[in-house]
């Protein structure tokens, strides 16, 4: 089941988006998070998804494939829904017994629901079509200016990325260890909360373990492989910016630039 | 009696372009009271055939029985199919977690809702089936060797009271000794307690000596399905499977083809040495 | 390559508040020598100390008395730290937990990119590397995609990146099916024969230290046999006591010679137990 988590797994193709050097990427996230929430009309969201969208269709990877990573956030999806729909104040629209469910109610929990998806698929199709080794380069190159401030700039991109190597390994064996106690009898499907907690017991305990016993292994394989931090390091792939990338950052900022558009030029004949 | 499945097959990610299909139309008998093998390479499927022996996975298409009854008609108790098919996954020590030996062997019987008698009685009785002597029982399982602490995780099956067992890769990643003394303990556990057990594997050497048949997977069918010895009597076409027969087979059919008048299909070294001796008086 | 005189090492146990309660001697008094070039197989039983024994020929471990010489450098000497560990490579027994990239080439660069190796010579090392264990088509791939033997051989390749002169291989196939193993042997007999790279391979399986020029068979923290595998099979009762493996022609030749055929100890191979039972044959008829 967790094999279906597609959220944060690199999807290898060949594409412009691939190809984009990884610091454009992860500027162009944070834009594209920022302009989510500068944008606040339908109008604004549409054209996030375009871009989003075409973003998509520039990264060769198939939209069932995003789509179904999704299915991983449904829960905390329909819970913030649930939250905005029945607990924002205003018009009353229908009354299910003591829930109200109010105008400014319904068009919060949609905004939020559509905000998101859009921040989550978004986000996803940055470590989709970016490696963690290259991540943590942008991210290491980006920081860089902070090394000043004695900020481990090196040694927290390092850990990000192990961490995200990890993810899946360790999404294996939780479903190895679930199916294992299931054979025993576990019940990971029990209604009742408390029931449900005691139940994780028997699954976080052997996870934390195999997860201590990996990273210890790990640190070894890399002093063995003469790992000592970054001090005198050199990189396979260094991060030289292209043409493309360029570019890339021109058409960034004409999306930006429309989004504040958007919010700040009225558009009377729209909600 | 047992499980049967009929024309079972099983696809991994249905309708999707990674779809695979792992098992194709087998059909097989597991009857009460057998020891079988059930050997394949890695990707031959046999981890989807145990896994849906249990009621973990679901078949695409075909039916599981248990009793003659489909494990996955409404109604069906899972519960208690699963306490019948007992099943030890690979790495079994993986999945220890309580604070003692004792309590976690009764992690099983508790979820079978008995009382803290009952559980406490069967999981000592699983301990001493397994060779865990008493005064492991309240230590940590954290802090048993190796191959204790598989034996330990074994018992946590064995005090379901399964009436089939099935054990996956048992031996895996043990040294000589510790592969030994587990493969000696099952064969122990299959003669005191009445009941099925099926040893999954990639080496017959492990499993010849010990089970009466021996079910071959290859490429998501049932290849063969026959005695140890009339299983190995293939042992070219088992290569071309990814497996081999026991050392001991190859032994004997080299003697053969030297021109040495020898049957060929002696399982154990002694009885390959007896063959010989036979020949040569 | 590899010299080692009178190891000795502790392990410190600590009781449950963390203070020193006792030690463990992993290694009782280990001495030998090993000559660039080599195949060594060390056998032993879980505990026997054989692992440690490899985590001091990468400096892993430090010798709590005796010392350690690799390429003439003594891991005692913290300033030679990097250059032994980058001329003494390790593989690990699981594949998962020594692969650091999340693309194959990624992680066979680590080693050189940790050494400081320029950049377009990185390229020209992760392509050598993969191709000598046949893992290049690969390189893209991610290693979570790989089969088990095929992920011990990335490992391998992310060793040979680093351009050692010799590799230790501790049970580097202990978690993988037949066909892994075979693949995995065979990468480090090339290695052996064509790069003539020399190897420390420990294992629990008998048929990989056959082929080894020599062999160590450690108890207890000691080395209690040594030779060339014939002379160490040969030793069949020996090796029972220590719990481990003969090969089965070797098991089998012995079980004859004690029932009365004049058959030598140390058979390695079928090929030689058929021709020294047709000589028999011979001598029975005339």
């Amino acid at each position: 089941m967790f094999k279906d988590i597609t959220l944060g797994q690199y999807y290898q193709t060949d594409s412009l988006l691939h190809r984009l050097d990884p610091r454009v990427k992860i500027v162009g996230t944070l834009a594209y998070i920022i302009s989510l929430f500068v944008v606040d009309s339908f109008v604004g969201y549409l054209v996030c998804a375009l871009f989003l969208f075409t973003m998509i269709g520039l990264s060769n990877v198939p939209v069932g494939y995003i789509v179904r990573g999704m299915r991983a956030i449904l829960i905390l999806l329909l819970i913030t829904m649930a939250f905005n729909l029945f607990l924002t104040p205003g018009e009353v629209l229908v009354t299910i017994g003591f829930l109200k469910i109010t105008k400014q109610g319904l068009s919060f929990a949609v905004k939020m629901a559509i905000r998101l998806s859009l921040l989550v698929i978004g986000s996803s199709l940055m470590t989709l079509t970016t490696t963690p080794n290259q991540l943590t380069d942008a991210i290491e190159s980006l920081l860089n200016p902070l090394k000043r401030l004695r900020v481990p700039v090196h040694e927290i991109a390092m850990m990000m990325s192990i961490a995200l190597r990890f993810i899946p390994i360790l999404m294996e064996e939780t479903d190895k260890i679930m199916k294992a106690q299931i054979a025993r009898g576990a019940d990971f499907e029990s209604k009742n909360l408390i029931k449900k907690i005691k139940s994780l017991v028997p699954l976080l305990v052997p996870l934390f373990i195999s997860a201590f016993r990996r990273a210890n292994d790990l640190a070894m394989a890399m002093e063995a492989r003469c790992y000592r931090g970054g001090a005198g390091r050199t990189k396979m792939k260094p991060l030289v910016y292209q043409g493309r990338d360029h570019g890339a950052y021109f058409i960034l900022l004409a999306y930006f630039a429309v989004c504040i558009a958007i919010r700040l030029v009225p558009l009377p004949f729209l909600v | 009696m047992g499980i049967s499945l009929e024309k079972v097959s099983y696809v991994y990610e249905q309708g999707t372009a990674m779809q695979t299909s792992a098992l194709q139309e087998v059909d097989l008998e597991i009857p009460d009271n057998q020891f079988i093998g059930l050997i394949g390479h890695t990707g031959s499927g046999k981890s989807t055939l145990v896994q849906l022996l249990n009621g973990l996975l679901r078949p695409t298409s075909g039916r599981v029985l248990y009793n003659g009854k489909d494990i996955h008609a409404d109604g069906f108790d899972k519960k208690a199919l699963r306490a019948n098919v007992g099943l030890v996954f690979q790495y079994p020590e993986h999945q220890l977690f309580e604070v003692d030996v004792l309590s976690d062997v009764m992690y099983g019987p508790r979820n079978l809702g008995l009382d803290e008698a009952a559980c406490k009685k069967r999981a000592k009785e699983a301990l001493a089936n397994v060779g865990i002597k008493e005064k492991y029982f309240k230590t940590s399982p954290f802090d048993l060797s190796g191959g204790q602490k598989r034996r330990a995780a074994i018992a946590g099956v064995l005090a379901m009271n399964p009436r089939i067992l099935i054990l996956d890769e048992p031996t895996a990643g043990l040294d000589p000794r510790g592969r030994d003394e587990i493969l000696g303990l099952i064969s122990e556990m299959k003669k005191n307690l009445s009941m099925t057990i099926i040893l999954v594997s990639h080496s017959m050497d492990d499993v010849a000596r010990y089970v009466e048949r021996i079910v071959v997977m290859g490429h998501g069918r049932k290849i063969y399905d026959d005695t140890p010895k009339n299983v190995f009597r293939h042992y070219r076409e088992l290569e071309n499977l990814g497996l081999s027969a026991p050392q001991i087979t190859y032994i004997m059919n080299t003697l053969r083809e030297s021109g040495m008048d020898v049957e060929t299909d002696a399982l154990t070294v002694e009885e390959a040495a007896a063959e010989i001796m036979r020949k040569l008086k | 390559m590899i010299k080692i005189s009178k190891l000795i090492h502790d392990y410190i146990q600590r009781d449950e508040e963390g203070n020193p309660s006792g030690t463990i001697r992993a290694i009782d008094d280990v001495s030998l020598d090993v000559s660039p070039g080599q195949f060594i197989a060390i056998l032993g039983h879980n505990g026997s100390g054989k692992s440690t024994l490899a985590k001091h020929l990468n400096a892993l471990l430090f010798p709590t008395e005796g010392a350690v010489w690799v390429n003439g450098m003594d891991s005692r000497d913290q300033s030679l730290l990097w250059d032994i560990r980058q001329t003494a490579g390790m593989v690990f027994q699981n594949p998962d937990n020594q692969i650091i990239g999340q693309v194959v080439e990624e992680d066979v660069g680590f080693g050189p990119e940790n050494m400081g190796v320029p950049t377009e010579k990185i390229w020209q090392r992760v392509e050598e590397s993969l191709k000598t264990v046949g893992m290049y088509e690969y390189r893209k791939k991610s290693p979570n995609r790989l089969s088990g033997g095929q992920k011990q051989r990335v490992s391998i390749a992310g060793v040979i990146a680093m351009h050692p002169k010799c590799i230790i291989m501790d049970e580097p196939t202990a978690m993988l099916d037949p066909s892994g193993r075979a693949d995995v042997i065979k990468a480090a007999r090339k290695l052996n024969l064509e790069e003539n790279i020399t190897i420390i391979l420990i294992t629990h399986y008998m048929e990989e230290a056959i082929q080894a020029d020599r062999v160590f068979v450690m108890d207890n923290g000691k080395i209690a046999m040594q030779g060339s595998p014939r002379e160490v099979f040969s030793q069949v009762e020996r090796m029972q006591e220590l719990h481990l493996d003969v090969p089965q022609v070797t098991l089998l030749g012995h079980l004859l010679r004690k029932k009365g055929l004049e058959i030598p100890e140390g058979i390695l191979t079928r090929e030689e137990l058929s021709d020294v039972l047709k000589k028999l044959k011979k001598g029975n008829r005339q």
